[in-house]
C-alpha cells in the first residue's frame, strides 16, 4: 500500500471512531452542560444580578455585560471591610476544617493501612463495615449524635457512671462541631487510603525491609512516600465538602460562636433579598476551593509522568 | 393521634427543622453534600421574577388599622350560583407539607363521590408563587399566607369567592367574616391561626413569666448560659428584640428601632451563647434548652416528645394575656386557573366545618379559627395537654395582637440585614 493510501484509510477509521467516541462522551458531556454548566451560569447570572422590589426576588441578568457589580462589593465588605461579620467565620471555618482533616488523616490512615495490609482473607468484610456508614444518609448519622451528645443521653448517662458531672456537648462547643465533621466525611478518606495503600506492590516493602531497613523504617521511606497520593486524593475528597458544610454545625450547635461560611450562604440563601450575596459568597468559596483542585492536578501529573 | 404523628412518614420533611420554620422557608432540599446545596437553591431561583423591572410597589399592603377590600376585576369574576359539582374531576391542592389531614381529604372525597384530592407541596411562599406566577402550574386550591393577599389579587392568580357555596363560614370566628388582609372575605377563608411566645421548664426555671415585669426579656439572664434559644426566623427573632425593648409595632420601618433590636439580640448572644434553631418542641422537652422563644403549635405537640416519666407539667408556654403578641394566621384560596372551581368551593366550605376541622387540627396540630374550636374543646378531644392551654389561640388575641406584616422591600432588606449580623454572630 502506497503511503497516501494508508493515510487515507487512517483518516477514514479516525473519522469513524470520532463519532463513536463522541457519542461515547455526550452523556458526560450533556450531563455536565445542564447539571453544571447551566446552573454555574445561572448562579453567575443572580450573583451579577438585582433585587426585584416588588416580589422581592434575585433577578437574574443573563448578559454578562450588564452584570452589576452591587452584590460582590456588599459580599467583600461583609467578608473584609469594617464591621465585617464574615472575616472571622471564614478564619473559623478554615481553622476547623484544618484540624477535622488532620484529625480526620491520623485516625483513617492506620485503619486503611490496616485493611490493606493485614486484611488477609477478611479484606471484603472489613471493607463492607467501612462502607457501611454510607448506607444511612449523612444527616441520620448526624441526628444520632444527637441522641448520644444530649444533656440526657448515652454519653452524659456514662459520664455520670464514673461520677463527672454532664457537659453540654451541644451548646455550642467546637469540639462537637469539629467531631461531627471528622465523624461525617471520614468514610471517603479511608476509602480513599486504602484504595492506594492496597494498590502498594508487597514487593517493594519487603525489598525495604531486605534492604536492611526496619519496620518504622521502611513505613516512613517506602509506604508513605508511595501513598502520597492517595493522602492528597483522600483529603481534597473530605476538605471539599467540610469548607462548604453547614447542617453539621446547625444540628449539633446550631449557636452564633461556631457559624461557618456555609451557615452564612445557608441563611442567605433563605433570606430572600440576601440571595444575590448568598450567590456572590458560594462562588467565592467555588474559587476558593479551585485551588486545591488545581494542585491536585498538578501533582497527579507530575506523579504519573515520574511513574512512567 | 397525636398532631405531629405521620410526619416521617411524608418522608420529605427535613428532621431536625421544625414543621413551621419549613413552612416558612427552609431550603427544604435536604443535604447535598458539599457547595452543590447553594448552587441548586440559587438555580431553582433563576429566572422568577424577571417579569418586574425595579421600582416601588403600587399595591397596598394590608394592616389592622389600614384594612385593605381587594377589587374584582371585569375579568376574573366569582363562578355564578347553584352550579352543580365537576364530577370526575380529581380536586388539585398546592400546599405546604403536611399541612393537611390525608384523612380529611379521603373524606371529603367519600362525602362529594369524587376522586381524592391530589397535593403537591411547596417549600417556601416565595417559590409557590413564582410557580404560580409563570403559570406553568395548574392547581385549584392555595394555601396563602397573608402577606401575598396583593400579589394574588392584583396578579389576578386567585378568584373571588362565590359566598354561596360556603355556609360554614358562620362557623368561624366573626373577624375572618371580615379580615383586614381581604375585607369581606372576597378571596379567602381562613384556614390555621398562631401565636409566637415563649417556651420554658418550669422545673428548671423558677422565674414564671406570667409575673415578670417584662416577660420578652425573660431570655436575657446569663445564669441560663447556654440553656437559651431563639426562633431562627428573621421576622420572629428581630420582633423579639423589639417587644424586649418595649416596641410593638412589629413592621416598623424604623431605623433605630430595628437597629436597637440587633443591639439587643447580639447582647443576648453574648450574654448566653444563645441557640438559634426551630427545635422549640423537641429541645424543651429533652431538656437541652430551658427558656425557648416558640411557637404555639409546636409547644402545643411538645409532650409527645418528653422523655419517659417525665411529667407535661415541666413544659409552660407563655402568650401575654392580653393578647398583645404577634400572632399570625393562613388562608386557603381558590386559583383562577382552577379546572373544578365548584369542586373547590365546596372544599372550601368542607374544612370550614367543625368536625372536619377537628379531624385535619388532629393531624397538622395547627388550631383553626372556628368559634366550636375552643382551648377547653381541644384539651376535651385529647387534643391538647391542658398544662399547654395557653398554646390555643383566642378571638381576641386576633384582634389584639400584633402581626407580622408584609413590609416595603427597603425595610425588609434593613431586617434581614440586622438579622445577619445577629445569627451569624457580628
Amino acid at each position: 500500500m502506497t503511503e497516501s493510501g494508508y493515510r487515507a484509510r487512517r483518516r477514514e477509521q479516525r473519522q469513524q471512531y470520532r463519532w463513536f467516541w463522541i457519542l461515547l462522551a455526550a452523556p458526560g458531556i450533556l450531563w455536565l452542560l445542564f447539571l453544571f454548566i447551566v446552573p454555574f451560569y445561572a448562579m453567575l447570572a443572580i450573583a451579577g444580578g438585582k433585587l426585584n422590589l416588588i416580589f422581592e426576588q434575585p433577578i437574574a441578568i443573563w448578559n454578562p455585560l450588564q452584570w452589576s457589580s452591587a452584590n460582590l462589593v456588599k459580599a467583600w465588605h461583609d467578608v473584609a471591610g469594617a464591621g465585617a461579620f464574615d472575616g472571622p467565620i471564614v478564619l473559623r471555618t478554615i481553622v476547623y476544617v484544618a484540624i477535622a482533616s488532620a484529625l480526620s488523616l491520623v485516625i483513617a490512615y492506620p485503619v486503611a493501612y490496616f485493611v490493606a495490609r493485614f486484611g488477609g482473607r477478611r479484606k471484603g468484610l472489613l471493607l463492607v463495615l467501612l462502607i457501611a456508614p454510607f448506607w444511612i444518609s449523612y444527616m441520620m448519622r448526624m441526628l444520632a449524635w444527637i441522641d448520644l451528645l444530649q444533656i440526657n443521653g448515652y454519653v452524659n448517662k456514662a459520664l455520670a457512671l464514673v461520677g463527672l458531672p454532664p457537659v453540654g456537648w451541644l451548646g455550642g462547643l467546637s469540639f462537637t462541631v469539629i467531631l461531627g465533621l471528622v465523624y461525617g466525611y471520614i468514610p471517603y478518606l479511608i476509602l480513599v487510603l486504602y484504595a492506594g495503600l492496597d494498590r502498594i506492590d508487597p514487593a517493594l516493602i519487603e525489598a525495604g525491609r531486605d534492604l536492611g531497613l526496619g519496620r518504622a523504617r521502611t513505613f516512613i521511606r517506602v509506604t508513605l512516600p508511595m501513598s502520597r497520593q492517595a493522602i492528597l486524593t483522600g483529603l481534597l475528597i473530605t476538605v471539599l465538602p467540610m469548607l462548604g458544610d453547614y447542617f453539621t454545625n446547625q444540628l449539633l450547635s446550631g449557636t452564633t460562636s461556631t457559624t461557618m461560611i456555609g451557615n452564612v450562604i445557608d441563611g442567605q440563601l433563605q433570606t430572600p433579598a440576601f440571595q444575590a450575596e448568598g450567590a456572590v459568597l458560594s462562588l467565592m468559596l467555588l474559587l476558593v476551593l479551585t485551588i486545591p483542585m488545581i494542585y491536585y492536578v498538578f501533582a497527579t501529573n507530575r506523579s504519573s509522568r515520574s511513574a512512567t | 393521634m397525636h398532631p405531629r404523628e405521620g410526619w416521617s412518614e411524608d418522608g420529605s420533611r427535613r428532621p431536625g427543622l421544625s414543621r413551621r420554620s419549613f413552612l416558612r422557608g427552609s431550603a427544604g432540599a435536604g443535604l447535598v453534600a458539599g457547595g452543590l446545596g447553594p448552587l441548586l437553591a440559587a438555580c431553582s431561583g433563576g429566572g422568577a421574577g424577571s417579569t418586574g423591572g425595579s421600582g416601588t410597589t403600587t399595591i397596598p399592603l394590608p394592616r389592622p388599622n389600614h384594612p385593605v377590600t381587594w377589587p374584582i376585576f371585569a375579568d376574573n369574576k366569582a363562578i355564578k350560583s347553584g352550579l352543580k359539582a365537576e364530577q370526575g374531576n380529581t380536586l388539585k391542592l398546592y400546599n405546604w407539607v403536611a399541612y393537611i389531614n390525608p384523612q380529611s381529604l379521603k373524606n371529603f372525597a367519600k362525602k362529594y363521590n369524587v376522586p381524592v384530592p391530589q397535593v403537591t407541596t411547596f417549600n417556601t411562599m416565595s417559590e409557590a408563587m413564582a410557580k404560580l406566577r409563570s403559570g406553568q402550574v395548574n392547581f385549584d386550591i392555595f394555601f396563602p399566607t397573608i402577606d401575598v393577599m396583593g400579589q394574588l389579587v392584583e396578579g389576578k392568580l386567585a378568584q373571588p369567592i362565590n359566598h354561596s357555596y360556603i355556609p360554614n363560614i358562620s362557623q368561624a370566628w366573626p373577624d375572618f367574616t371580615d379580615p383586614f388582609y381581604d375585607g369581606h372575605w372576597r378571596y379567602t377563608v381562613p384556614y390555621t391561626i398562631y401565636t409566637t411566645g415563649i417556651a420554658w421548664r418550669k422545673d428548671k426555671v423558677p422565674e414564671n413569666p406570667y409575673t415578670m415585669a417584662n416577660p420578652w426579656a425573660m431570655p436575657w439572664q446569663a445564669k441560663y448560659k447556654g440553656k437559651v434559644a431563639i426562633l431562627d426566623d428573621y421576622r420572629e427573632s428581630v420582633s423579639l428584640g423589639l417587644m424586649k425593648n418595649g416596641i410593638f409595632d412589629l413592621n416598623t420601618t424604623s431605623q433605630s428601632q430595628i437597629a436597637a433590636a440587633g443591639k439587643s439580640l447580639q447582647q443576648l448572644s453574648s450574654m448566653t451563647n444563645v441557640h438559634i434553631d426551630n427545635n422549640d418542641y423537641t429541645e424543651v422537652p429533652s431538656g437541652q434548652i430551658w427558656i425557648h422563644h416558640a411557637w404555639s403549635g409546636d409547644m402545643a405537640a411538645a409532650p409527645a416528645y418528653l422523655p419517659k416519666g417525665v411529667s407535661p407539667d415541666v413544659l409552660g408556654y407563655w402568650f401575654p394575656t392580653d393578647g398583645k403578641g404577634p400572632v399570625g394566621n393562613d388562608t386557603i384560596a381558590i386559583l383562577k386557573g382552577a379546572n373544578s372551581p365548584v369542586l373547590a368551593h365546596l372544599f372550601l366550605n368542607y374544612m370550614l366545618d367543625l368536625p372536619n376541622a377537628l379531624t385535619n387540627i388532629s393531624y397538622t396540630g395547627y388550631m383553626q379559627p372556628l368559634t366550636a374550636v375552643t382551648p377547653q374543646r381541644l384539651v376535651s378531644e385529647g387534643m391538647l395537654d391542658k398544662n399547654l392551654m395557653s398554646t390555643a389561640v383566642l378571638p381576641s388575641y386576633f384582634r389584639r395582637g400584633v402581626m407580622e406584616l408584609q413590609l416595603p422591600v427597603p425595610t425588609d432588606v434593613l431586617w434581614q440585614q440586622t438579622w445577619q449580623t445577629v445569627s451569624h454572630g457580628a
